[in-house]
């Protein structure tokens, strides 16, 4: 799968801008605040219909303009797919081959990307929240059922809180909470069936990986880390007996405090390496290793999962990277993944074997020059 | 000129607070209003408060009628043991079309949402006692596929079951007459959780 062209027409700072891409390697390099990230993040709205960085469609709009439009040339499985993506009036408009989609979520599927930014370099470290949210928008690219099941727990959850609230000040009824209950216990467990059974086939590939970052030395483990009493062969019947445990056991504290304190909207990601969790006691560096594991093991998830590498990008992280993990990027994606890289100049890149496009990026114009 | 005629701006101010109209969209219709002929207005305005003189809720089913009980819970033809139980009106009318229900039915006027503040007392649930001992056997229940939805159908069917009551949920899956290589992937996975031995 590799993204052939991309067009971009009032798009943050470009005005109109026609890009041919390497199927291989393509390299964005500029100084700061000259429009690099803002490529990526166009491929990216063309892979998930939204951006990596905003969550107000209009932002992505030039300034002195009213509306976007984004268009890519896909090429997948020897097909050529023509993407378009607009924004008009606060209107989204999403069209595969000329085709209106029903729906922005519809996009999804056709242009499989993963982003790598320093702000991933978070993920190990950072709130569990941000590990929630990598899981699951790894489960909803591959299935959208998934993604139909998170939001409507989510939705299922907004009500029983409200009512939490309700039932403290007595207008709430305790029936309705059982009803809810009945509803959070049966979409928690197929969620949480789900993360696990993703994150053990994930656990194995992220190990090969971290082993081979680290040559050998670091054993790295993921598990799912739960206030429930499940482990990594529990079925969907005992966690959703677990979950109507816990639930009860914990609703006086939960009517108290007006939230629901036990589920999958509380679970995390532990990361062992070498039986120590580095979430805390990690160094810097391990810290850095295992969030690049998990992002590559990401790529071979996906791989197995639909059966073709997504496109990969890589913004501004480069420079994070020591020597040693910077070419076992290179390594693994070479030749075989689709990689975008920005940087603020070619030196930080290192060595590179395989061919590339160059793009100059100045003030939101690009001159390209091939290698 | 900056403002409109106080009559005119009156209207509009009206008009923009539908559903679904806007400013512009309610300047657009009053113009036209001004620009039909006299009758014509005077019936529409006739009809738009006579919708509201004329029509009343069923007492027993609260459907909305112009007669007291509502057509379906007069009619003889119809078979009274069965009942639907819908969360708005315009539900009956989507069952109405079908052709194919000849019970009776029971209009909720929404549904449990703890979001919104409704709860069980909220709608009209407790009509759905009486009517019960009135001999009804069978209630389907055919609120939305939603959560809202679910909630209510599962905290009504919760209510009945002690009453010996048949209790049932419509089926939701797959649409009739399409391919199955159309249908989107949440509908044909919920389509596969609900598969039943033939």
């Amino acid at each position: 799968m590799f993204l052939s062209q991309l067009y971009l027409k009032d798009y943050r700072n470009y005005k109109q801008e026609h890009l041919k891409f390497n199927p291989n390697l393509n390299l964005i390099i500029g100084s700061n605040a000259q429009g690099k990230t803002n490529i990526l993040e166009s491929i990216y709205l063309l892979g998930t219909g939204g951006s990596h960085r905003s969550n107000i469609d209009s932002e992505l709009i030039k300034w002195d303009s009213k509306s976007f439009y984004v268009k890519g040339e896909l090429i997948k499985r020897e097909q050529s797919y023509k993407l378009e993506l607009s924004l008009n009036n606060k209107e989204k408009l999403v069209k595969v081959n000329t085709n209106r989609l029903k729906r922005i979520s519809d996009l999804v599927g056709y242009l499989n990307v993963v982003i790598f930014s320093p702000e991933d370099l978070n993920l190990v470290k950072g709130s569990p929240s941000l590990r929630r949210k990598f899981i699951d928008l790894e489960i909803s690219q591959i299935s959208s059922y998934y993604k139909h099941q998170l939001s409507k727990y989510k939705e299922v959850l907004k009500h029983r809180n409200n009512l939490l609230k309700d039932i403290r000040e007595k207008k709430g009824s305790k029936e309705v909470l059982e009803i809810l209950n009945t509803q959070l216990t049966d979409l928690g467990a197929k969620i949480i069936v789900k993360r696990i059974d993703s994150l053990n086939k994930l656990s194995i590939l992220a190990k090969l990986i971290q082993r081979r970052i680290t040559n050998g030395v670091e054993n790295l483990e993921l598990k799912y880390d739960s206030k429930l009493d499940i482990d990594n062969q529990s079925s969907y019947e005992d966690i959703k007996q677990e979950l109507i445990r816990l639930l009860k056991k914990k609703e006086e504290r939960d009517i108290y405090r007006g939230v629901t304190t036990v589920g999958p909207h509380r679970d995390d990601i532990s990361l062992i390496v070498n039986d120590i969790d580095i979430r805390k006691y990690g160094s810097q560096g391990q810290q850095r290793t295992t969030a690049l594991a998990l992002k590559l093991s990401e790529l071979e998830f996906m791989k197995a999962e639909i059966g073709e590498y997504p496109i990969l990008l890589l913004d501004d992280v480069f420079s994070e990277l020591d020597y040693n993990r910077r070419s076992h990027l290179l390594d693994v994606v070479q030749d075989k993944i689709q990689t975008f890289i920005t940087s603020t100049d070619l030196k930080g890149l290192g060595k590179i074997n395989s061919n590339y496009n160059l793009f100059k990026i100045k003030n939101g114009s690009v001159m390209k020059e091939e290698r | 000129m900056r403002y409109y005629a106080q009559p005119l701006s009156e209207l509009i101010g009206h008009l923009s607070k539908l559903p679904g109209v806007g400013p512009k969209t309610a300047q657009r219709l009053a113009f036209h209003i001004l620009e039909m002929d006299k009758g014509e207005v005077k019936g529409l305005a006739k009809s738009i408060s006579e919708v509201k003189d004329k029509l009343t809720y069923c007492s027993v089913c609260s459907n909305l009628t112009q007669q007291d009980p509502c057509h379906i819970c007069n009619n003889p033809k119809r078979t009274k043991d069965i009942l639907c139980v819908v969360e708005e009106v315009r539900d009956i009318i989507a069952m109405e079309r079908t052709g194919e229900y000849k019970g009776l039915y029971h209009v909720l006027h929404g549904a449990i949402s703890p979001i919104d503040g409704v709860g069980p007392d909220d709608i009209n649930i407790k009509g759905i006692l009486p009517r019960i001992s009135d001999g009804v056997k069978e209630v389907i229940l055919a609120t939305d596929p939603n959560v809202e939805g679910e909630a209510t159908a599962m905290y009504i069917s919760k209510l009945l079951k002690p009453l010996g009551v048949k209790v049932t949920r419509i089926a939701h899956g797959l649409p009739v007459g399409g391919d199955l290589e159309y249908a989107d992937e949440v509908t044909l996975s919920k389509a596969l959780e609900g598969r039943r031995e033939i």
